[in-house]
């Protein structure tokens, strides 16, 4: 069971580039051949200004980005290797594009933990608010992690 | 690995009616090395997604895909259909393991057109299920659209 007391808690902000080749790879792993997600020129030609971003891009900002979240979590008792993906979601703000440099702070901001029959399990819902190097809020991400005990 | 056009064409707000599908988009069957690709893209190296023994330890029936690759599929589904520009919110709840050589379809319906903050904008509910009609991930999204004239 995790400390409740930290429900509304924030962690420290991480910072992320946005690039251009990452938006390619995670677009050819999922399979989307859009010629805009693999070349500016063709971005461009579509009329963006440069490689938009993928729909889910915003996972490379966690995963590469956020990477001292597990441990924050180990630190307020939550058992990571457990963990189940219950929802994600994403409130789009305004435009991102490769080279921007985003700021990202993630807040616990629920969490409860319900018991079963074959035990208990803890659900946390992380938000992760993004600005841009202008200040400028561009991205707000929300997931409901699960995490079987 | 795609059975979708590649440029959409540009749709517009009034072409839009509640009720009308968004067109499906039928993805290849999933496999081993298109999870190594999406963990190496993606930066979520947990090997219950790549590493079979694991799959087995943990009583998953194998490796099983990252919910964020389906999430991805119906992104590219969303992203043919809008461009990644028009979206403004995407969120998905992962209701069901994708297990290797699943054939994953992703659908969606539009629920409604509204006005907001001076856009004109469409919510929909989207859903991928396998080739046995299991549900994956069910979610919604809303898009902006430029209006003809």
């Amino acid at each position: 069971m995790f400390d409740t007391s930290k429900i509304g808690q924030s962690f420290p902000p991480f910072t992320i580039e946005v690039e251009r080749c990452k938006i390619h790879e995670l677009a050819l792993a999922i399979g989307d051949d859009n010629p805009i997600y693999h070349s500016r020129e063709a971005a461009q030609a579509a009329g963006y200004s440069d490689v938009p971003l993928f729909p889910t891009a915003p996972t490379l900002f966690t995963f590469w980005g956020n990477t001292k979240m597990g441990r924050h979590l180990i630190d307020i008792g939550v058992n990571v290797m457990g963990a189940l993906h219950g929802e994600e979601e994403y409130e789009y703000l305004a435009p991102i594009y490769p080279g921007d440099t985003l700021t990202g702070v993630t807040t616990l901001v629920d969490g409860k933990t319900r018991k079963g029959q074959t035990g208990s399990m803890d659900i946390l819902t992380l938000e992760v608010r993004y600005t841009n190097q202008h200040g400028q809020a561009v991205l707000n991400a929300r997931e409901v992690v699960i995490i079987r005990s | 690995m795609t059975t979708n056009a590649q440029t959409p064409t540009k749709i517009y707000f009034e072409d839009v009616q509640v009720g009308d599908q968004v067109p499906k988009l039928v993805k290849s069957a999933v496999t081993h090395l298109q999870l190594v690709r999406y963990a190496g893209a993606s930066g979520d190296f947990n090997p219950l997604h790549t590493d079979p023994k694991v799959g087995e330890m943990l009583g998953t029936g194998g490796i099983i895909a990252h919910g964020m690759l389906i999430m991805g599929f119906v992104g590219q589904m969303l992203s043919d259909y809008v461009g990644p520009a028009a979206l403004r919110n995407f969120g998905v709840r992962f209701k069901g393991m994708t297990h290797l050589d699943d054939v994953i379809t992703c659908t969606g319906t539009i629920t409604e057109k509204s006005e907001v903050d001076g856009e004109a904008r469409i919510s929909g509910k989207v859903q991928a299920a396998d080739q046995n009609g299991d549900v994956k991930v069910t979610g919604t999204f809303v898009a902006a659209l430029p209006r003809r004239g």
